[in-house]
């Protein structure tokens, strides 16, 4: 007979038509059950019991059970249900206890028919038999199951669940003397209809209440429970123990579950708190809903599938008082929002990217193996090949290595580190950074730096520019005059090639013996000043020197930075003299004795070993011979440098303006160096080259980047006397009253640079110590200590 | 021009909706649809399982990392409707802050630059975005711009911090005073621009429309070195944008298409020095992209192709047609 009725259902299923409605009713609804012909549904809650007929376009009211004036309390539902297989036969649970049923084929008004009051508090849930027409199953608060034959007055049996209370009860399809319970402790027991006094089977299910339960409808064995822990489990019961076979996390407590028809591995949820959508999942895929519906604006409080062979009506009511229909084709779907892809560029110009495994499979399978050595294929996580199911998904996930030149950044790495930056005179540090590229294969840039030796280390521009430095800023009238006076030294030595080796050397050796005097002193400064231990930071003691020179160049620098350093009088004359005599006016001044040197210049310019084409040299003798200063190329080179900066080569375009210095720098606004010094120092500092970072941080002209050292460097100083840390600013201690800055030698307050030993906090002026440690390793102060200093 | 160094094993049991690397390009970061986010050290080529984090009770659409100066921390977002913010301390990653102040699904999650501090901004399916501020001591602050895109918020990105003016006008001892902008893109098929006023409130400073469809992700250009402000955008109509604004005071914004696509795009990222544009697209492809010398976006390697192909040879024109 039930096969008869399930074809016949199914037969009538076909001409199943409607759109996603709504109806609005007069109050809020508890629970909502559906006529077996699927063109009415049942309404209940506390003051609601209606049955409405589901049209084509409309929900339309068709039956008020709720007649009486003043209605009982047996009329205040917390569960209805409509008898599968008898069109006039519905049940309702109120929420005194009592069971109800109705038989819509009275001829009254009131179509109340039978009454039981046996439990003692609120029924949760009332259920008919799937098969039998006149039983009828209770689960109620008080704990109890009662099973009720309809043609008798009373219970025919009663359930003890032997815990707290019954949440839900329901029917097996494919057992017909089988029941399952579902209790608020978390556990599921499974029952024989015909054996009261013990359940089958009990197993813990849910962590906290298991609100709900669903047999699957294809007699599979499969029941699914939700619970308040958030979960749906699907349970095999045909085993010997219950065995989870999938578990679904939603993200609130689950109170009603219902299989989807026609549709194995799909189920609808909804919630009873919190969440007002209802879900339908595939189990297999438990984590993204397959489908949501939203438009409710309370918690859906009944959920039924319209037809038990149609997948895609669905009901429900909820607490908003309303009454939907959805259709599945209407719903959400958020595994179609959710994004299948991720990408990443990667620092290293690498680029990760995860897609969808099935496609990205596909891909693999005709390009074999394109992974690299180091990690075979097999990294790959297998797709299962019992499971070739399209609703399931999983990723892959690769990381994607760019060729060099194409996107890689290992140039950069390279560049930054190869790179020459200072130091060395112009001349050579352009060939050097134009090598650098080359071998890197950038020959663009390589080019670049060929041209720009050429452009401003052309004969006699050199000194220029250094002779202008040493008379200092606003001198600019008397620089074409310069420039004059030396074309036509240079045109003099020109030619005279035979002594170039010579005067060469001489240059070189001269500059090396300043740069070696500009290091030591300029080292120790540092490291008195600091009090730290970090030498290691002036092995680019030239470039110290060099830093040194151009601050000093700026009258105003000049000025700003005196007081800060607080020199010591009796260093200021060495100071001084390395400012006094740069390189660059000392070959002059060489100059000014041997008519070759400038040619000597020219020398190192033009016939250093390079691989650059002849006729750039020759364009730079042209250069000079018409006697182009190299401001007149500076706008070229000032392009240059945007252009770089655009192209996103930041790199270069500090470098340059690092190594030509003051000779572009008046060009480009300061602003606009700020932003490639901080975009090049962030970037160095990404690839993990702190020490190039510092370099450029220290190179860098710009206040606000050259602060950046100073930034977030703590001093911590000890009281030489009482050895505490001194807390509070200046040199007074705050325990002893003593002023902690005498020198141990002299026994006077220091004043300007004063060095100490760290391990004794003992020191003095830098002088005296230096001398005292000439002949002594002890503590000047005699407290015992063999004092180091670094 | 492009090959596979690393299939990293994720052992995600469900799609991979992000991965992000860190701020040196040495952790790996991916989230799934299985609610869990993964932590990967990819070093020389490695694929070393860090951290696997669980507190989602939703797939997880977004992972970001925060600037290295404020420690090792992770912002993931979920249809949970919840943002968690991850932080490792003494090796071990855990939840330090968690945020629910949405009412629909978070889809994107994106980091402030590193000089405004601890500023995360976050997209949602309810329509708006919200601002959190760390202000110390374990406390965050929240801001709401409600309706910023009806039927909801898919992408949220930040300019670069640039300050106007030079560093040096500033007075010592104070915090620059940066100019807090962002870029949105929602299901209105609209990429929204937002500037923070000074009275601290966010107001919608402009509203860039071109697309058909809605705008899946935006992308703010890494300023390196560039005078102008770039954004990418991609859609669910297939086209990305490259939109430019070469004068500031002016904030007029104009587009260019870059490409229409067939399918659906996901996603855009800039390379560090913002000259290549990557994009993958529904056919689960990453394209990349140059800008030629004559302003014309040029594909120059096309992922999934593979090995030695490189579409260079493909001139304008022709991608213009496709």
């Amino acid at each position: 007979m039930e096969k008869m009725s399930r074809v016949t259902t199914a037969l009538s299923s076909s001409a199943l038509t409607g759109h996603t409605m709504h109806c609005h009713l007069d109050a809020p609804a508890n629970a909502i059950s559906v006529c077996r012909d699927a063109a009415q549904v049942v309404v209940a809650g506390r003051s609601i019991f209606k049955i409405y007929a589901i049209e084509e376009e409309q929900f339309v009211e068709k039956l008020n059970l709720r007649v009486g004036r003043k209605p009982s309390l047996n009329l205040s539902c917390a569960d209805v249900v409509w008898h599968q297989m008898d069109e006039n036969l519905l049940a309702t649970a109120a929420t005194n206890g009592v069971v109800v049923t109705w038989n819509l084929g009275r001829p009254s008004r009131n179509k109340q028919d039978q009454l039981f009051t046996e439990h003692k508090r609120t029924v949760n849930k009332v259920c008919f038999h799937p098969s039998e027409a006149h039983v009828l199953l209770s689960g109620s608060q008080d704990g109890f199951m009662k099973c009720f034959d309809l043609r008798k007055k009373d219970s025919v049996s009663t359930f003890s669940g032997q815990s707290e209370s019954v949440r839900d009860v329901q029917f097996s399809i494919r057992d017909y003397f089988t029941f399952a319970s579902t209790f608020e402790n978390g556990n599921v027991q499974l029952w024989d209809i015909r054996r009261p006094d013990r359940c089958e089977r009990m197993f813990t299910a849910h962590n906290g209440p298991v609100f709900c339960c669903d047999w699957h409808p294809e007699d599979r064995g499969w029941l699914a429970t939700g619970g308040r822990d958030k979960m749906v489990k699907v349970w095999d019961m045909t085993t010997q123990r219950a065995k989870e076979v999938h578990c679904v996390q939603t993200i609130a407590s689950v109170a009603r579950v219902k299989w989807r028809p026609e549709c194995r591995h799909h189920l609808a949820t909804c919630s009873m708190m919190v969440d007002h959508n209802i879900y339908v999942w595939d189990v297999r895929r438990p984590f993204v809903p397959a489908a949501m519906f939203e438009e409710h604006r309370d918690v859906t409080t009944g959920i039924a599938w319209r037809h038990p062979h149609d997948p895609s009506f669905l009901l429900s009511g909820s607490k908003d008082s309303t009454l939907c229909q959805h259709l599945f084709r209407d719903a959400s779907q958020p595994v179609e929002r959710a994004n299948p892809e991720g990408l990443c560029y990667g620092l290293f110009g690498d680029l990760a990217f995860a897609a969808k495994e099935s496609l990205v499979a596909a891909e693999s399978g005709r390009k074999p193996c394109a992974g690299d050595r180091r990690h075979p294929i097999f990294f790959k996580r297998k797709l299962d090949p019992a499971e070739p199911f399209a609703g399931l998904a999983s990723s892959a996930l690769s990381v994607f290595e760019m060729e060099p030149g194409s996107g890689s950044m290992s140039w950069f790495v390279d560049t930054a580190e190869r790179y020459a930056l200072a130091g060395r005179p112009l001349a050579e540090l352009c060939d050097h950074n134009s090598k650098v590229a080359r071998e890197l294969g950038r020959n663009q840039v390589a080019q670049t730096w060929t041209m720009l030796r050429i452009i401003y280390c052309s004969p006699g521009l050199v000194p220029t520019a250094n002779l202008n430095h040493s008379v200092g800023k606003g001198s600019s009238c008397g620089l074409p005059l310069m420039n004059s006076f030396n074309l036509k030294d240079m045109a003099q030595g020109l030619g005279s090639e035979t002594r170039l080796d010579r005067s060469k050397g001489d240059t070189r050796s001269d500059t090396v013996l300043l740069d070696s005097s500009a290091t030591l002193i300029t080292n120790e400064d540092n490291e008195e000043t600091e009090g730290s231990d970090v030498p290691a930071d002036y092995l680019l003691g030239d470039v110290e020197g060099e830093e040194d020179e151009l601050y000093l160049l700026d009258p105003d620098h000049a000025h700003t930075e005196e007081p800060e350093y607080v020199l010591p009088q009796e260093a200021f004359p060495l100071r001084h003299e390395i400012v006094d005599t740069p390189p660059g006016p000392e070959n002059l001044q060489d100059k000014a004795d041997s008519p070759h040197v400038s040619g000597s210049e020219a020398d190192v310019a033009s016939l250093a070993p390079m691989d650059s084409s002849f006729s750039l040299v020759s364009v730079s003798h042209a250069l000079y011979d018409s006697r182009l200063p190299p401001d007149f190329f500076s706008a070229l080179v000032c392009d240059m440098l945007r252009f770089y900066a655009e192209q996103g080569d930041v790199q270069m375009a500090v470098s340059v303006l690092i190594v030509l210095g003051e000779r572009v720098r008046k060009d480009i606004d300061e602003q606009t160096q700020e932003h490639w010094y901080a975009s090049y120092i962030d970037l160095l500092q990404r690839f993990c080259l702190w020490n190039v970072s510092n370099q450029v941080v220290k190179l860098s002209t710009s206040r606000a980047i050259s602060c950046l050292n100073q930034a977030s460097t703590t001093l911590h100083v000890n009281c030489s006397h009482c050895k505490r840390p001194m807390s509070s600013r200046g040199w007074v201690c705050d325990r002893c009253h003593r002023c902690a800055s005498m020198c141990a030698v002299c026994h006077h307050v220091v004043k300007g640079l004063f060095v100490w030993c760290q391990g004794c906090s003992h020191g003095g002026h830098l002088q005296h110590i230096m001398k005292w440690l000439e002949g002594s390793s002890h503590c000047p102060a005699g407290c015992g200590h063999l004092c180091e200093y670094s | 021009m492009v090959s596979v160094i690393n299939t990293v094993d994720t052992s995600h049991e469900d799609m991979i909706h992000d991965a992000q690397m860190d701020y040196y390009g040495t952790r790996l970061a991916t989230c799934s649809s299985d609610r869990s986010v993964k932590i990967f050290d990819v070093r020389n080529g490695g694929q070393i399982l860090i951290a696997d984090l669980r507190g989602h009770e939703g797939p997880v659409w977004q992972v970001a990392w925060a600037h290295p100066m404020y420690g090792n921390i992770l912002a993931s977002c979920s249809y949970d409707r919840k943002v968690i913010i991850w932080k490792e301390e003494n090796g071990t990653w855990e939840k330090t802050h968690e945020h629910t102040g949405h009412d629909s699904s978070v889809n994107s999650v994106c980091w402030a630059p590193h000089d405004y501090g601890l500023i995360l901004a976050c997209g949602s399916s309810d329509g708006a975005i919200s601002l959190l501020t760390y202000t110390g001591e374990g406390q965050w602050d929240v801001k709401k711009i409600n309706n910023a895109h009806t039927i909801g918020c898919n992408a949220v990105s930040w300019a670069p911090a640039v300050v106007p003016g030079s560093l040096i006008d500033q007075p010592s001892g104070q915090k620059p005073n940066y100019i807090k902008k962002f870029a949105s893109g929602g299901c209105d098929n609209l990429i929204k621009l937002w500037k923070e006023e000074e009275d601290g409130q966010w107001k919608e400073e402009q509203k860039l429309e071109a697309h058909s469809d809605w705008v899946r992700d935006v992308a703010w250009a890494p300023s390196i070195g560039l005078p102008t402000s770039t954004i990418a955008s991609c859609s669910q109509d297939g086209r990305v944008f490259v939109w430019t604004c070469d004068d500031a005071s002016s904030n007029t914004w104009s587009p260019k298409l870059l490409h229409k696509f067939n399918d659906v795009v996901w996603h855009v990222s800039w390379s560090i020095t913002a000259n290549i544009l990557a994009v993958s697209g529904g056919d689960n492809k990453v394209t990349l992209w140059k800008e030629s010398v004559d302003g014309q976006w040029v594909c120059i390697s096309d992922v999934n192709k593979g090995q030695g192909s490189v579409s260079a040879s493909v001139t304008e024109g022709q991608q213009n047609e496709q």
